[in-house]
């Protein structure tokens, strides 16, 4: 027993001591295998094989859903709109309404979801950036959405403005901006998905900003006071400038997010309603079983929100030069 | 005004004095609102702090209102659900006030609501499983934190404190999967977990991993590794040198010195990492949604229980309620005990770009 027990622990032992005998450098390869390993599963090489699928044909009805090679067909249908899909990637024809063309509606989403949260979470910021009695609560209560399960944010919105039991459309259609079914209407659906959105993540928003707002110096404060400086002149000319890096990454991290846009759509509005770009994905994969467009349009997803974070590096490194 | 300090009073006097003036206006006969407004105007500071309580009011009900409607939903019986307020549950006697000059009618309550359901918080375990749906996504989440942990520990480690070459092209790696769409893994690993692996097949049903819990916690787990490791990677890096070397002195193995002393010296850091791995996989929607069929003995975790409420069974909007308040639990609690690590977390993270 004890000579099994201490072969077992000799057994566990020999790596460890082989490990301990070598340079830094393959101990550091060593330990960053596991993360790389997990990290080529899930996302080196699906990334590779999504761009292969790509570039081949569908197979609606054959047992393998994926053909022979196509070349960059799948993606010349998908930009000139004649790919066969319930909805549109992109119609340059622009016979399709704008909120039924992929990529206009996830480009409007994220501009308007992050204009929004980025107002909304600076003005949370400023408000937990003060010291008062009962900040902790007040800091709960402010960033509570940002931890809710989106299945449950997408709930609440689809119960307040369903039309038999919320109030919501009742109020929208008072005002006379939503039709009688807005859950079933493109523009309609489209304003309530932007609205659950910016209800939740407008607290990440805060979050990052409130670490840009703790790091500028206090004395700054002092020294235009004493200089005569309004509220609104030390916002401007101290406050918005000295936050203005931090606020950038946090925008850069919201749009990359919000480009992604599917889980809220998909339980409150649904994918026919408000095609984002990976509804797209699923609905050319689930509802059409088309494999090889479907990766084409994860692939350009990925593409345009590559340039967008190549847009935003470039900004952010022209502000840091001092070009601004 | 005595016991101040005295840059407090220098500070103040001014103002206290404006403000005095303003009020002690004899000769100018102002209303209640024209008296408050030219407070304001003399003396910002209140008019300020006036905005400052207004926004925080304002932030603090639109960010928990929801939540409390949720509650008045669920409390409703099914018969009155057509006759939820915006403030009160269904079945609340209601009178009509109508507002004078703008002919508004508004249903303003008149009384208590009689008729309440708080079965419906027991009914949506008997209607599904929905506790079995709750324990899949807490599982997965567990699971999927323990190993995101575990691994970005290694890899903090080596990114904070280990000089090697190639060190900055991995961690840009690193960097890059967290740009790409889930969207765009998504097909091949749809494939890959759908194909009968036959190493598999003892393990498995049918030697494939779709509706097993490892088809969601896989993908997750190394979808969320890259926030880990810029966490822990500078947190593991601002451990002083010499408190590694003292334990390498005393005869730890350089494995041995991570888990035994840099780790606990992080704790905090840790805990961070774990906190937001934790939330974000409970709360994810895209792998948990596709990688199940959606039933509870196939690992189908919680949102696949609450859209159960939407489409089978369509007009239980209580239960829908009922079940987001108790799925909802889990990380409400875990925001309040560990808020300061979540701000923390997500703050030196920014910090740290």
């Amino acid at each position: 027993m004890t000579t099994k027990q201490e072969s077992d622990t000799r057994l566990l032992m020999r790596p460890l001591n082989w490990l301990e005998t070598r340079s830094e450098e393959v101990f550091a390869y060593v330990l960053l295998a596991p993360a790389f390993a997990l990290l080529a599963v899930v996302a080196f090489f699906p990334l590779i094989r999504t761009f292969q699928f790509s570039l081949l044909s569908d197979q609606v009805s054959d047992p393998s859903p994926l053909g022979g090679f196509a070349g960059a067909e799948n993606y010349l249908d998908l930009l000139t709109g004649t790919a066969l899909l319930p909805q549109q990637f992109l119609d340059p024809t622009f016979e399709t309404p704008i909120l039924q063309q992929a990529l206009f509606v996830t480009l409007l989403f994220a501009v308007l979801s992050v204009l929004f949260e980025t107002l909304v979470g600076f003005g949370q910021a400023l408000v937990i950036d003060q010291e008062f009695y009962g900040r902790r609560w007040v800091r709960v209560a402010i960033i509570i959405p940002y931890a809710i399960p989106i299945v449950i944010q997408a709930m609440i919105f689809f119960l307040i403005f369903n039309p038999t039991i919320g109030f919501g459309t009742e109020f929208m259609q008072w005002l006379g901006i939503f039709g009688d079914n807005p859950l079933a209407n493109s523009s309609d659906s489209f304003v309530i998905v932007l609205v659950a959105d910016i209800w939740k993540t407008s607290a990440f928003m805060a979050l990052l900003i409130l670490a840009g707002l703790q790091s500028v110096d206090r004395g700054l404060y002092d020294v235009a006071r004493v200089s005569g400086a309004s509220k609104w002149q030390q916002f401007k000319y101290i406050t918005l400038p000295l936050v203005a890096p931090a606020l950038l990454v946090a925008m850069l991290f919201r749009t990359m997010d919000a480009m992604r846009i599917y889980g809220l759509v998909d339980a409150t509005a649904g994918c026919q309603t408000v095609p984002s770009m990976s509804c797209l994905v699923i609905t050319a994969l689930r509802g059409t079983r088309r494999w090889a467009t479907a990766s084409a349009v994860a692939f350009l997803t990925a593409v345009v929100i590559g340039v967008l974070v190549a847009v935003y590096l470039v900004a952010l490194r022209n502000r840091e030069a001092g070009v601004t | 005004m005595s016991d101040r300090q005295p840059d407090v009073a220098g500070d103040r006097q001014p103002e206290a004095a404006a403000t005095e003036a303003a009020v002690d206006e004899p000769d100018l006969d102002r209303g209640v609102v024209e008296a408050w407004a030219a407070r304001m105007i003399s003396n910002p500071e209140r008019a300020y702090r006036a905005g400052f309580y207004t926004a925080t009011i304002f932030f603090i009900v639109t960010t928990l209102f929801p939540f409390f409607w949720l509650f008045v939903i669920a409390v409703t019986p099914r018969s009155n659900l057509s006759d939820i307020g915006v403030f009160t549950p269904g079945g609340t006697p209601r009178a009509e006030v109508t507002i004078p000059l703008l002919e508004w009618t508004l249903a303003v309550p008149a009384g208590v609501p009689v008729d309440l359901n708080p079965a419906a918080f027991i009914e949506i375990f008997t209607v599904i499983p929905f506790h079995r749906y709750v324990f899949n996504s807490f599982l997965i989440a567990t699971v999927a934190t323990v190993v995101v942990l575990f691994v970005a520990s290694l890899a903090g480690y080596v990114f904070g404190r280990l000089r090697f070459r190639g060190r900055n092209t991995l961690l840009l790696l690193v960097l890059v999967t967290s740009f790409f769409p889930p969207a765009a893994f998504f097909v091949p690993l749809n494939r890959l977990f759908n194909a009968n692996i036959d190493v598999l097949a003892p393990l498995m049903q049918d030697g494939s991993l779709y509706n097993t819990p490892y088809a969601i916690f896989i993908p997750l787990s190394a979808l969320y590794l890259p926030l880990s490791i810029f966490i822990l990677t500078t947190f593991y890096s601002q451990i002083p040198d010499g408190l590694e070397d003292a334990a390498r002195v005393e005869g730890t193995t350089r494995l041995g010195a991570l888990f035994r002393v840099i780790v606990p010296l992080s704790a905090p850091g840790v805990a961070t990492a774990g906190v937001l791995t934790f939330i974000t996989v409970y709360n994810e929607y895209f792998f948990s949604s596709l990688m199940t069929n959606g039933l509870e003995r196939n690992w189908a975790p919680m949102l696949e229980g609450i859209l159960q409420f939407q489409g089978q069974f369509e007009v239980f909007y209580n239960l829908m309620a009922a079940a987001s308040i108790v799925a909802v639990l889990p990380v409400a609690i875990l925001v309040v005990v560990a808020q300061e690590k979540i701000v923390s977390g997500l703050t030196a993270g920014a910090v740290k770009e």
